[in-house]
């Protein structure tokens, strides 16, 4: 079914989630690509510090603002909810900081589409995937992946992408609650405690000097291993 | 009385009254702060009931037992806390999350 995806799925109706938080030096262009695909999108601030809004001005996009800063986490299931008020049918979580492709994201609708999968989480690490990963980024994301199948039974080859993609029926089962670095973890045991058919895809990273400086650093993955047992120990 | 009991059992008075200014709603705070201001102050200058309290529980000195009993009760009190502070964080998230979505601000 090749021409399944181009005839049925209005693009319109694929809801692009962006959190982001202090994002101003990229957030337009990252979005304005995303629009270029016409894809809707949504920008969930969490209270950023510098003037990110102003940098969106005059883009057709839903903006939403949390009034206090929640984390990661806690903007997806902003954007989630707000997304399902609009009638959204695929749900994309996409990272503001551009190191995402926006032309992954007609793959993994169709990928979703094609293996009729809930849920379909992008790769960095399957054959296919262009991305200049470090080694050691590549070590300890690999340790994470361990650590998350650990908690939740599933194992993918890569549980710390931000690219994922979502049906209707895996947005309305997914609530995320883990407000900031344990939250990959919790949608992978709410995948496995729901029964989502789930998938994975070959996305490309680019890291930039940018997403580097701004982004998670290889040291963090000791504080978000703490943050994942103490979600365990509390859920 | 050696210093060091004149030291803790000022201690002990102060807490409870502090305790005694914040909760003094119901007669059981009462008998509660009673019971602590009461058992702590015997406990600190006859200290020799403790020491055959923890000769019966196996233990050799009673200012040791009082320290294995004071890690065990602070741990608890830690879980306490940090799960009540989950449970404020959740309400936060759901006020927030609301007012955003209510007030989906238009981009000029």
């Amino acid at each position: 079914m090749p021409l399944y995806f181009c005839s049925l799925t209005d693009t319109k109706e694929i809801f692009v989630i962006m959190p982001c938080y202090n994002e101003a030096a990229v957030i337009r262009d990252t979005v304005t690509d995303v629009l270029g695909h016409g894809y809707s999108v949504v920008v969930v601030d969490d209270c950023s510090k510098d003037n990110s809004k102003n940098q969106l001005s005059g883009l057709p996009i839903y903006y939403l603002r949390h009034r206090v800063n929640l984390g990661q986490g806690a903007a997806l299931q902003t954007g989630i909810d707000f997304a399902r008020k609009k009638g959204a049918k695929y749900f994309v979580t996409f990272d503001a900081d551009g190191q995402h492709d926006s032309n992954d994201i007609a793959g993994m609708v169709e990928c979703l589409e094609k293996e009729n999968a809930d849920i379909v989480f992008g790769s960095r690490f399957l054959p296919g995937a262009k991305t200049n990963v470090s080694r050691s980024r590549s070590f300890v994301l690999n340790a994470g992946r361990y650590v998350n199948y650990f908690i939740s039974g599933i194992m993918l080859s890569d549980s710390f992408n931000g690219m994922r993609i979502l049906t209707q029926q895996a947005a309305e089962k997914i609530k995320l609650t883990e407000n900031r670095m344990a939250h990959p973890a919790q949608l992978l045991m709410l995948t496995a405690a729901k029964k989502l058919k789930y998938a994975e895809y070959p996305v490309a990273i680019h890291y930039s000097e940018y997403s580097k400086n701004k982004g998670l650093r290889n040291k963090d993955g000791i504080k978000i291993l703490f943050e994942i047992l103490l979600f365990k120990l509390f859920r | 009385m050696t210093l060091i009991q004149v030291v803790l059992s000022s201690g002990i008075i102060i807490i409870a009254i502090y305790m005694y200014l914040r909760l003094r709603s119901t007669i059981f705070d009462l008998i509660l702060i009673f019971l602590f201001l009461v058992t702590g102050i015997i406990f600190v200058i006859f200290n020799e009931i403790t020491d055959k309290i923890a000769h019966f529980l196996g233990i050799s000195r009673g200012a040791d037992m009082i320290f294995y009993l004071g890690i065990l009760f602070l741990f608890f009190l830690i879980l306490k806390l940090y799960s009540r502070l989950r449970r404020v964080e959740e309400n936060l998230t759901e006020l927030v999350r609301k007012r955003s979505i209510d007030e989906m601000e238009e981009i000029k």
